[in-house]
């Protein structure tokens, strides 16, 4: 579904990846942990093409993102991100940031748009926050619309960066419980994230990097069970600390 | 020192003052509308990749923050009659001052627009681009949809507060001998012998309006930051 190869990028003479690749096959959950900087989030805006490389190739779902003749929109159409900061359009009610671009984008009718952006809603425990806009909503609750707002375009696998980063510790469950509801579900997922938790329960491959390569791409067991690299044995040994 | 105050010559002078000030409304109007709609493309074009586009958008509002307001109207006075008379098939020598303070107006103003609306866009957090992307939008439906509503909402008061001093400016097209409302003052004043009243009664409307503009700029600026 989603295949990375050999991707570099630098933005000059600072080089941010390095040589990485990895796969996600459908069905898989994928994710990704590492320190801060150390390019998780570039690695994943690489998918959707929202950050440009130099080298290498991203394959999703036979299409080439870094193709100048890919139509980049039609493929982000098709796979949804969840951003760390939301990116609730604010200026819009719950119930249009969900419509908007199934209207405008995939040229669904206004009713049909609103069934599904309502079914998805629904889904998260959201239903009688349509008619509310962001700022009303706590930090989980925004997060929760920006993931139905994903899921109504259909997509045929998830981006997630760091989407509980933001927010305070009480609302990261109710984050994460949708996200290992959709995982179960079968849903292709990339996650950039530090809940190990989540990792442990629904990843099947937990792929590690530092310093803009990847350090470890190993199963879930094999990861929390031996990590082979030292880097991955020092940061599990620090974040498992607690 | 002593002064007779005579304010006997506005009220017969009225009608003809309301003339002049629909003129000056309509430089404003103009100004504004034009202002808006070619000072949001200079800003794209400002903030595009595109290096010729944004250098010339640079070279543009740099051009006419430069220059003072009154050589640009004097300059689009003397350029934009033969242009008109040349393009439009005005027959020589008709009355294209109004035609010439819009354009003038217009295009200086743009450029004050521009700044307005490009610090405005800029406001507008990079992640919500992102966010549209993500979704599927084209460049154009970002900026339409996602990222031009939420930069007008933070530039009302500033492009408000540019349009009272645009309504103010366009006193200058005194240069250009047009009617506009300080003009029919000037005007009437003169045919009485009254130019103190005049000046005075025509100073004290503009602070009228200026004044409550700017009120109501303030009350709607301090409703929209909560």
């Amino acid at each position: 579904m989603i295949s990375i190869r050999n991707v570099s990028k630098h933005y000059g003479s600072f080089q941010v990846l390095t040589d990485c690749s990895t796969e996600v096959n459908k069905g898989e959950v994928i994710v990704v942990c590492g320190p801060s900087g150390s390019g998780k989030s570039t690695l994943i805006k690489c998918v959707n093409g929202l950050e440009p490389f130099q080298q290498g190739e991203v394959v999703v779902n036979g299409v080439s993102v870094g193709d100048p003749k890919t139509n980049l929109s039609r493929l982000r159409a098709h796979v949804g991100m969840v951003f760390q900061h939301f990116e609730l359009f604010p200026h819009m009610s719950i119930c249009a940031n969900l419509t908007i671009a199934q209207e405008k984008v995939l040229g669904r009718s206004h009713d049909e748009a609103l069934d599904k952006g309502m079914k998805f809603l629904d889904r998260v425990g959201l239903k009688a926050q349509a008619q509310k806009f962001p700022g009303e909503l706590s930090g989980g609750q925004q997060q929760r619309v920006a993931i139905a707002r994903a899921l109504a375009m259909d997509p045929i696998c998830m981006l997630f960066d760091e989407p509980t980063s933001a927010l305070d510790p009480e609302m990261i469950n109710e984050v994460l419980d949708v996200m290992v509801e959709l995982a179960r579900e079968g849903m292709t997922m990339m996650c950039v994230t530090h809940e190990m938790g989540f990792a442990r329960k629904v990843a099947h491959r937990v792929v590690f990097m530092d310093q803009g390569r990847i350090v470890e791409d190993a199963a879930k067991e094999e990861f929390f069970g031996a990590p082979r690299s030292e880097r991955a044995q020092q940061f599990l040994a620090k974040i498992l600390q607690h | 020192m002593s002064y007779d105050f005579d304010w006997s010559s506005i009220p017969g002078a009225l009608p003809f003052l309301w003339q002049g000030m629909t003129v000056t409304l309509e430089i404003t109007a103009t100004a504004i509308l034009v202002g808006i709609v070619w000072g949001t493309l200079l800003a794209m074009m400002r903030l595009s990749s595109v290096p010729l586009l944004s250098w010339f958008a640079a070279g543009y509002v740099n051009l006419f923050r430069s220059i003072p307001l009154l050589m640009v109207l004097l300059w689009f006075f003397l350029i934009v009659p033969r242009l008109l008379e040349h393009l439009l098939g005005f027959p020589p020598g008709s009355d294209v001052r109004l035609a010439s303070a819009m354009v003038g107006f217009a295009l200086f103003e743009s450029a004050y627009y521009a700044e307005i609306i490009r610090a405005g866009i800029q406001s507008v957090p990079k992640g919500q681009v992102a966010a549209a992307f993500a979704l599927g939008m084209s460049y154009g439906q970002a900026m339409r949809l996602v990222i031009l509503p939420q930069a007008f909402r933070n530039m009302v008061p500033l492009l408000l507060t540019q349009a009272i001093i645009l309504f103010q400016d366009t006193s200058l097209v005194y240069v250009s001998a047009l009617t506009d409302f300080f003009g029919a003052a000037y005007k009437v004043g003169d045919r009485d012998g009254r130019i103190v009243e005049l000046l005075l009664f025509a100073g004290a409307v503009y602070f009228l309006i200026c004044f409550s503009a700017s009120l109501l700029v303030k009350r709607f600026s301090k409703r929209t930051a909560t």
